[in-house]
């Protein structure tokens, strides 16, 4: 548990809109270290360049300074914020997508993914289109589709964000039974308090823009977790209470 | 399991089912309007209201197109315009759709390509029809090569449309999966831009049949066009709505074909 898994040091990042001329600092020398199989949130208010620093550890976004010290032998898999489900494949196809690019023979591609069709719930839709799916399915196959081929870093760019309450609940509560039977490093980018508390191991909390991390918080309950039972636990709104100070501390209307 | 049992009135289920049964009822009504039509152009015609010389009536027409049918004439000249159209329409629509994803995925190549392309477009297909009877003859592959210019644009620019709405997010995906270029290109370029590539495979489809029709007028021995052509000189003005109608719906079966294929390889997209 001790090993380091994801280092990032002093990582800055800025983009230039060469119409308006300016510049704006997205993430500014963003530090935070993440420990083989541990579950880390980030959270911070929309536009503080959460998603930015996900995005750059994915390789998906070029960074400005600073490192990126990713201790895997394979690049990490991502679950992205909106429906990222290929519209054109089924739900067995899009799971597969990965294996299919690198040309797993269809036999271990179908027994591979009807294993995490199993795990995610999924096994019922294998042959639909994604557009007869629900939004909270959708998300299910994305997280299917980031498990399948077993990469070690799992980056989550607010998975849940767009479901309703119900439904992320139960999204949560097995996003953390699948974590705990697959022990990922995960890094969860959210918006929500509520939802980095129940998840982490540890929360980063992000100043907004240009975003850095202002604390390290450890979340204490013992796994496994049951998401609608630790609400009765009072470190709970203890931890919600510290996070919304230190959120509402840099808020910048509240400096304006 | 429900908890609680509910149940509508009969009143209640007349009033729901409603708007179903009034649609249903105008659908059946659009199938006979076109004949509605043609049955006011027979008596019309009939009556002398209109002139028979350029209308005769749909009743006159349709004994020429039975005489024609049963004489197997017309079925050579849809023969060999059908088969100008096919080989035209897939010369253009191959090079087309490549063309198009390749400026769809590279700024670059837009950049550079995208002006000679623009500057082409506008150039009346029929207007260089002289232009290329001259280097390519009076046969087939005249007719080929003008057919697969007007579908070749279409097909262009509708696919580079389609692959530049890529949404951002199916190419992240295909990053993070590890996808090679060449892999983000059939995997999630293409079938993304699938619905405007029919779109412009429909277009492409009816603006053949006007350049087919206009090209068989000028250079040609057979073919619906100049079936129409020879009537025109003639003054066989039944034969000539014959034509009209015969390459009517050709197009029109065509663009419906398209429909079905449509249907069954992008089942995603709203229809």
């Amino acid at each position: 548990m001790s090993e380091t898994a994801i280092e990032v040091r002093n990582l800055t990042k800025a983009f230039y809109d060469a119409d308006s001329d300016r510049t704006t600092i997205a993430a500014y020398e963003v530090e935070f270290e993440v420990k083989r199989g541990e579950f880390v949130c980030i959270v911070g208010p929309s536009g503080c360049g959460k998603t930015t620093v996900l995005r750059i550890l994915a390789g998906l976004e070029s960074k400005l300074g600073g490192s990126i010290d990713m201790k895997s032998d394979n690049p990490p898999a991502m679950v992205f914020q909106e429906a990222s489900v290929l519209p054109w494949l089924t739900v067995r196809e899009n799971v597969g997508f990965p294996l299919s690019l690198k040309g797993v023979s269809a036999a271990k591609r179908r027994a591979r993914v009807d294993e995490l069709l199993e795990l995610t719930g999924l096994a019922d839709f294998a042959d639909a289109l994604p557009h007869r799916l629900s939004g909270g399915m959708k998300q299910r196959v994305s997280v299917a589709r980031a498990l399948v081929d077993d990469r070690e870093i799992l980056l989550m760019d607010e998975p849940f964000g767009a479901l309703d309450e119900q439904t992320r609940l139960v999204l949560q509560q097995e996003l953390l039974r699948i974590w705990e039977t697959t022990g990922k490093t995960v890094v969860f980018i959210t918006h929500s308090v509520d939802e980095a508390l129940t998840l982490a191991d540890r929360v980063l909390v992000m100043s907004p823009r240009p975003g850095t991390i202002i604390a390290d918080l450890a979340v204490p309950f013992d796994r496994p977790r049951d998401v609608v039972e630790m609400r009765r636990d009072k470190r709970f709104w203890d931890l919600t209470y510290e996070v919304w100070r230190l959120l509402a501390s840099t808020s910048p209307e509240r400096h304006a | 399991m429900s908890l609680v049992t509910a149940k509508l009135t009969e009143e209640q289920i007349r009033e729901l089912k409603a708007p179903a049964q009034r649609e249903r009822l105008f659908r059946t009504i659009s199938y006979f309007s076109p004949i509605l039509l043609l049955l006011l152009w027979e008596v019309a015609s009939q009556l002398n209201v209109i002139d028979r010389r350029f209308f005769p009536p749909p009743s006159a027409i349709a004994g020429t197109f039975w005489q024609m049918i049963t004489s197997f004439e017309i079925f050579d000249h849809i023969g060999a315009t059908l088969r100008r159209v096919s080989v035209g329409y897939v010369m253009g629509a191959i090079p087309g759709i490549l063309l198009g994803l390749v400026l769809g995925l590279s700024q670059p190549a837009r950049r550079v390509l995208g002006p000679i392309f623009a500057a082409l477009y506008p150039v009346p297909k029929i207007a260089i029809l002289p232009l290329i009877l001259l280097i390519f003859g009076v046969g087939d592959a005249s007719k080929f090569v003008v057919i697969a210019i007007g579908v070749f644009f279409l097909l262009l620019y509708n696919t580079m449309g389609g692959v530049m709405q890529t949404p951002q997010i199916y190419l992240d995906v295909a990053k993070n999966a590890g996808a090679t270029r060449l892999q983000t290109f059939f995997r999630i370029a293409l079938p993304s831009a699938l619905p405007n590539i029919f779109t412009g495979l429909r277009l492409a489809a009816g603006s053949s049949y006007i350049i087919i029709a206009a090209a068989e007028f000028l250079g040609a021995r057979s073919g619906v066009g100049f079936f129409i052509w020879a009537s025109w000189q003639t003054f066989a003005v039944s034969r000539m709505f014959v034509g009209i109608v015969v390459i009517s719906a050709l197009g029109y079966f065509t663009i419906l074909a398209l429909e079905l294929i449509e249907r069954k390889l992008v089942p995603w997209a709203k229809h």
